[in-house]
């Protein structure tokens, strides 16, 4: 495919007329429905249309979404296929990791996973209906957790974000208008498209609308990001994405950022017990780095190991590095494959750190395949925020507060070897700012139902409303306060 | 080719070109290559002897010896070999283990230079030249860290000769005595002295302008361009990009240093008036040299537009002027802005800072390239090279043959077009590049990963800022 079109879909409607072209981040164009002329459709202005979704159990909600899940088989759906294919030319990830992202899409729509999200994030009981808790004070209270009018900029990194982004929208019974990103242009269009072939008419469905435009195109943004057309933004992505959305927040309007993060990892000295676990060790940090080839934020980048700084640490280090390197070239197709795009000035880097051996030792990268650099003192490489395309910093450490000195509110995933390292290390990481300790190996083997960033999505998405009943009898009312208190309130 | 020239050619080519722009741009095409040919074999001998990167870099390759041009490509430096060093160092003020990294980078030995007690990057790069012939050119970059290259003093003084020759003959005539020894004031809209960029060039442009009459040299700005205060402002740049700039640590040196630094800043408000007049009224008539880049040029231009004042310098005097629009937008008409004001002869010339040699642009607006520098154009995707033949784009790469200190390998940052096969029109005979030149980072909406050479003064006014914010 050198070219594709994306359609608009609003709410169960398709439109393909008035199209423009539009630029993908590598070289390619692709024409897109003119967003300037039909973004007045996109928003729900009217919040009473909403009712509908609340006409729909919780479980009519799952039936659809379980026969959606099904429908998505990449096999057999032509939509997945062409947002497949699309991705082929404007995403930098390569065929086989993008076509595994595909095949794990309908997993995550079976209904005890959806379950396990509905609960574990929000609580089936709330979603469904009034929770009531007798308060200390005496009054009767009911929560319940709602939907909101929520606009969605997800990630382009693998279809699996679009595929979380409907299914969270439809579990939080919110309505939902997804910006789709230009290095994925159509898989959140592809399941709108999968949607309206199973249930046309049903609310999850004209609930949903799904556009591109550029990010930042004010003539779009300025229109559709007010209070009174949405109440929540969802911000996947880099600084400045999230950093342009900023400027629409106010009150009325919320923003979730699932902003711009860095993956560390932690290898304790325990790694060099045996040649044996060393291997190990190796493979699990590999499969940390190269996963989806670094793409992702949960991702390996600069790795600190505990061998200490002496030469016979540094021989650690390094016989570490290129272990990993060796396991992460022999990574199955599926997870990791020679980057389709490199960052050309992290290259010229690479090669500046190869040539200055005093400080560094360089394992691959001479054919942009991926490289491990060790650094030869305790100290990151100066370009390690530019670290991608399977390449990481071993950095060798003597104590841990080197470690904690480097993590902050960027950091997102911290793979740890062994579990007792993290066991101690989990109350302190995340007072510098860490959000997720995982398994060394681990990181970027997601699972949607854990928080995320340091909060859980699904209930930030709702709006907490509360119903409160008081009975005089039971909660003091306050008219009957005593005159001298009364006195001093108002003379207060 | 006998020897004798050949060695003429590559350590002393105003010798060989008998100090004449024509000569040097009217060489037969065919003789060049093959001087050019020679003398690459010739210095790479003597830099995989003398400096140590090359050495390894040639010994993992298991280049021995070089014949053809392209030979040269895979043993070519982008700019980060220049800043390859652990920024950690410069922290802790490791000027030990600083100079280590540097003495593997030039044919200079620097390892018995003292260096103990250096308190700033200055002061340690101060020493250096002190005690060795090394000249150094401190440039920046975005990650925290800043390049440092190693010239020397013959190249220096031969670079700045060859600005004199290029800016004051003419292509196609015999040079006169009045162009061979012109006798200007130098108009240098920067800083009055410095380290970094080209602040470096000041005393090198004195001694051979004015003669080191200081009365004759005019800097828009009283202050230095310090490498100190521009590695501060790298480090703020990266430690924003991490989110840490809570974390930043101040060097104590550059602390103490708060209040004049402001004050420095505080002069710039009244010293571009100042400079205007200068130009317009005190060196009104007079014959001057002057340089900056476009942006530059243009805004001092305009401003004195702006006031109905312009320059009025004598006719034979000398304008260079190039380095892009560095990420300001021009209006379309900039250059007729920067004439109208001007009114004399300005040159465009295409440099940088990792080789030695301003290419300027002929009547037809091409780049031509100078004849001890070998060209090459790279794929940019791949770094192999492209024919050279025909017209041909790519990423522009040099082997810089008078480069004796360092290693002249160098691939660039820019995209360049090379009709490799048809003369240019001008008559000049020397490889000639095109006018549009773009870097890669601007054209693919990417990191700049240098901080251009016309930006260092916001970048200075950030680093200023910041202090000012921190002692408040």
């Amino acid at each position: 495919m050198s070219t594709f079109t994306v359609p608009m879909f609003v709410r169960g409607q398709l439109i393909t007329d008035n199209l423009v072209a539009f630029g993908t981040r590598l070289d390619h164009s692709f024409h897109a429905v003119d967003p300037a002329k039909h973004v007045h459709t996109l928003a729900l202005r009217n919040p009473a249309a909403m009712a509908d979704l609340y006409a729909a159990s919780l479980e009519e909600i799952l039936d659809v979404l379980q026969e959606l899940g099904q429908a998505l088989a990449f096999e057999r759906n032509s939509y997945i296929q062409e947002a497949y294919e699309a991705c082929l030319v404007s995403n930098p990830m390569s065929a086989s990791i993008l076509r595994t992202g595909y095949i794990a899409l309908p997993a995550l729509f079976t209904r005890e996973t959806m379950r396990e999200l509905a609960e574990t994030q929000v609580g089936i009981d709330y979603l469904e209906g009034w929770v009531p808790r007798r308060l200390l004070d005496g009054r009767e209270i009911r929560v319940r957790a709602f939907g909101a009018r929520t606009l969605h900029i997800p990630a382009g990194n693998g279809g699996l974000v679009s595929g979380i982004t409907v299914l969270r929208s439809a579990l939080t019974r919110s309505d939902a208008i997804i910006k789709a990103p230009s290095n994925d242009p159509l898989t959140a269009m592809a399941i709108a498209r999968t949607l309206r072939d199973i249930a046309p008419d049903h609310p999850i469905t004209r609930h949903l609308a799904v556009a591109y435009w550029k990010g930042g195109d004010k003539a779009v943004e300025e229109q559709l990001y007010k209070p009174e057309n949405i109440e929540k933004i969802v911000a996947w992505g880099g600084l400045a994405s999230v950093k342009h959305v900023t400027r629409y927040i106010q009150p009325g309007l919320e923003l979730i950022a699932l902003d711009p993060k860095r993956s560390a990892t932690i290898i304790g000295p325990e790694a060099f017990e045996s040649e044996a676990v060393l291997r190990e060790v190796a493979r699990r940090a590999a499969c940390d780095v190269g996963a989806g080839n670094q793409e992702g934020c949960v991702n390996a980048r600069v790795i600190y190991v505990l061998s200490g700084t002496d030469e016979a640490g540094l021989q650690n280090a390094n016989r570490l590095g290129e272990l990993i390197y060796e396991s992460m070239m022999g990574l199955p197709d599926a997870v990791s494959t020679k980057p389709k795009v490199v960052d050309r000035t992290l290259l010229e880097h690479i090669e500046g750190s190869r040539i200055t051996d005093d400080w560094y030792r360089v394992y691959g990268g001479e054919h942009a395949e991926g490289a491990i650099i060790v650094s030869q003192i305790d100290e990151p490489v100066h370009y390690s925020t530019m670290l991608s395309g399977r390449v990481a910093n071993i950095v060798p450490v003597n104590s841990i507060e080197k470690v904690t000195d480097a993590i902050n509110a960027y950091t997102q995933t911290i793979g740890i070897y062994p579990e007792s390292l993290k066991v101690g290390l989990r109350d302190r990481l995340p007072l510098f700012g860490a959000q997720r300790l995982t398994s060394l190996g681990y990181a970027a083997s997601v699972n949607f139902t854990i928080p995320q960033d340091a909060m859980e999505p699904l209930r930030r998405m709702c709006k907490w409303i509360v119903d409160e009943e008081c009975e005089p009898s039971r909660v003091f009312p306050l008219w009957q306060t005593p005159d001298a208190v009364r006195q001093a309130v108002s003379a207060h | 080719m006998d020897t004798k020239s050949v060695q003429t050619f590559m350590d002393h080519p105003l010798d060989f070109f008998e100090e004449s722009v024509t000569t040097m741009h009217s060489i037969r095409r065919a003789d060049l290559e093959e001087l050019q040919r020679e003398a690459m074999i010739q210095r790479f001998a003597e830099h995989r002897e003398r400096i140590e990167i090359v050495r390894k870099l040639a010994d993992r390759l298991g280049v021995t010896a070089v014949d053809k041009f392209d030979d040269m490509v895979p043993l070519m430096f982008s700019h980060t070999a220049y800043k390859s060093y652990p920024p950690a160092l410069l922290d802790n003020k490791r000027w030990d283990l600083m100079t280590r990294w540097l003495d593997k980078l030039t044919v200079y030995d620097l390892s018995q230079v003292d260096v103990e007690g250096a308190d700033t990057i200055d002061e340690w790069l101060d020493r250096l030249e002190a005690q060795t012939p090394v000249q150094l050119v401190t440039s920046s970059g975005t990650t925290g860290t800043f390049s440092i290259i190693p010239k020397d003093e013959q190249t220096t003084i031969e670079g700045m000769h060859i600005w004199k020759m290029m800016v004051f003959q003419t292509f196609g005539k015999e040079p006169t005595d009045d162009e061979l020894n012109p006798v200007v004031d130098v108009i240098w809209p920067n800083y009055s002295e410095g380290r970094f960029g080209m602040t470096r060039m000041v005393p090198w442009m004195k001694r051979e302008f004015t003669g080191g009459d200081e009365s004759r040299f005019h800097a828009l700005y009283s202050g230095a361009m310090d490498t100190d205060l521009i590695f501060l402002a790298n480090k703020m740049r990266a430690a924003i990009a991490r989110g840490e700039l809570d974390r930043l640590q101040l060097d104590p040196a550059l602390a103490a240093r708060k209040d004049e630094l402001i004050a420095m800043q505080a002069r710039q408000a009244t010293e571009v008036p100042e400079f205007v007049t200068r130009l317009t009224k005190q060196l009104r008539g007079r014959r001057v040299f002057m340089t900056s880049t476009y942006n530059l040029m243009y805004n001092l231009a305009s401003a004195g537009l702006a006031e109905g004042v312009r320059a009025a310098f004598a006719p034979n005097s000398a304008i260079l002027t190039g380095g892009g629009a560095k990420g300001q937008i021009l209006p379309e008409d900039y250059m007729d802005v920067i004439k109208e004001f001007y009114g004399v002869r300005i040159q465009e010339g295409y440099a940088f800072s990792e080789h030695n040699g301003v290419h300027f642009a002929c009547e037809q607006g091409r780049y031509h390239v100078q004849p001890w520098v070998i060209s090459f154009l790279l794929d940019p995707e791949t770094s192999e090279p492209l024919p050279r033949s025909g017209r041909q784009t790519g990423r522009f790469a040099v082997y810089d043959l008078i480069n004796q200190s360092h290693w002249g390998g160098v691939i660039t940052g820019d995209e360049v077009t090379i009709d490799w096969s048809t003369p240019c029109p001008c008559g000049r005979t020397t490889i000639a590049i095109e006018h549009g030149i773009t870097r890669f980072s601007e054209k693919k909406d990417g990191v700049e990963d240098k901080i251009s050479c016309a930006a260092t003064h916001e970048v200075q006014n950030e680093a200023i800022d910041f202090l000012r914010e921190l002692g408040s």
